[in-house]
């Protein structure tokens, strides 16, 4: 559970990072869950709804459904698909 | 070890036909040994793509003897891909060869004794199921997501695994998918990034020792499902970023997407599209619209020869019809793909092939 104003940091990886930051942190003032981090994400960096959304994330270096609750000191990264071949 | 090879030899006519001293390393490393090597010998893998990666996956699979390689893919050889497609020469771009005609003929004199079957077309819903059925294994050497999608249909709905790999600029990533048992590519990244928003390696370039480490772990992969080692496989996603010193894995298995369309729902929306019309797309960064006709295999070559002769300088090689306009080239597969070189707009693509094509 996250405690009021507290900060969830997130790793940006590849391309993402180059454009917002290899760390940002966002502040949250309630438990939030994976998806409301994305959509939290979004409206802090709107114009990079498109990639934030082909995002993977990640927490604790796991895989985790949608509707998992952040807790404080986790770790999250954000991981775009990589395309080329 | 001498005795164990010619006891090889022995065992079968399929088996000793081939040279197995050129296997004899490979033998050695125990978790392979006699009884893989056999097993990677009656393997039939498909290698969808054969730019960088799909060329270092097909060099690895064909030394390693895999008995049956189907090569697709829709590309001919270009002079800014000999950095990095490692079957490819000067000779090749020349010629501008299909890749997977050019491929086949590298693999043919690498090793005589493996199963070539080289196609040159686009894969899509219409030819997915015959060209990525009747193998154990399917391996990306694609550079785009709808095709990647579609490869993923395909292995959720027959039951094929197969080993995701991307590359672009010092980045990678790969990922091992077990239908039924890992989670699909469409759990992890449930819709392609919108046009544009993924890096290629024509807007953000891309470094010949990536794809070697990217390809080098999805072949390993590929060696270990086909002699049955699955408890060794990987379970993580891969990510790699060479230049920054950086990798890191993620842990995936066991998190199937609970509404996952794909191997879930068993909805397969790139193998059944609701529009089912003609496909155009843009090449990025290489000025070039590719399009496929509603019905393709209805193209006639020898016709439209004829008929551009008397507009254009036309030449004509097996694989290809080449019209050279005023500021844009046609160039028309015999499987009824057309690229249109020199424009990245659609529209004026469409325009052209149907001023010409008729279509």
């Amino acid at each position: 559970m996250i405690k009021l104003q507290t900060k969830v940091k997130v790793l940006c990886f590849a391309g993402l990072g180059e454009a917002i930051g290899k760390c940002v942190e966002i502040p949250v003032d309630s438990e939030i869950s994976v998806s409301e981090l994305r959509e939290r994400l979004i409206s802090t960096y709107p114009e990079h709804e498109r990639s934030i959304r082909s995002c993977m994330i990640a927490v604790n270096h796991e895989y985790v459904t949608q509707e998992t609750a952040i807790k404080t000191g986790d770790q999250i990264a954000l991981i775009p698909p990589v395309s080329g071949g | 070890m001498l005795e164990n090879l010619l006891r090889i030899y022995d065992k079968g006519k399929t088996f000793m036909s081939v040279d197995m001293t050129r296997y004899s390393r490979q033998i050695l490393f125990s978790p392979i040994g006699t009884a893989g090597q056999e097993k990677l010998q009656k393997s039939r893998v498909a290698i969808v793509g054969l730019g960088a990666l799909g060329t270092a996956l097909a060099n690895h699979m064909a030394r390693a003897g895999v008995g049956y390689l189907r090569l697709i893919d829709r590309d001919f050889v270009e002079a800014s891909n000999l950095q990095r497609q490692m079957l490819y020469d000067e000779a090749d771009a020349e010629a501008q060869l299909p890749k997977a005609t050019a491929a086949a003929d590298k693999l043919r004199a690498i090793n005589s004794s493996v199963t070539l079957d080289p196609h040159v077309t686009d894969l899509t819903w219409r030819n997915a199921e015959e060209l990525l059925t009747g193998v154990d294994l399917i391996l990306d050497g694609t550079d785009n997501f709808d095709v990647r999608y579609l490869i993923n249909d395909i292995s959720v709905k027959h039951s094929v695994p197969w080993v995701y790999g991307g590359a672009v600029s010092a980045r990678g990533m790969t990922f091992t998918i077990r239908p039924g048992i890992t989670p699909c590519l469409r759990c992890l990244f449930p819709h392609p990034p919108a046009p544009g928003v993924s890096e290629t390696c024509d807007t953000a370039g891309v470094i010949g020792p990536i794809v070697q480490v990217v390809a080098a772990y999805q072949a390993t992969e590929a060696f270990k499902l086909l002699v049955g080692a699955t408890d060794h496989l990987e379970t993580r996603l891969r990510h790699f970023e060479l230049w920054m010193n950086h990798d890191t894995a993620m842990e995936v298995s066991g998190h199937r997407r609970e509404d996952c369309p794909a191997c879930v729902e068993r909805r397969f929306e790139y193998l059944d599209p609701e529009d089912k019309q003609a496909k155009e797309v843009s090449l990025c960064g290489r000025e070039t619209v590719q399009i496929t006709p509603p019905d393709p295999d209805q193209i006639d070559l020898d016709h439209l020869e004829k008929r551009l002769q008397t507009v254009a300088k036309v030449e004509r090689n097996p694989f290809m019809l080449r019209v050279q306009l005023d500021a844009h080239r046609l160039v028309i597969f015999p499987d009824g793909r057309i690229l249109v070189q020199g424009t990245s707009e659609i529209p004026l693509a469409k325009s052209i092939v149907a001023r010409y094509i008729g279509v």
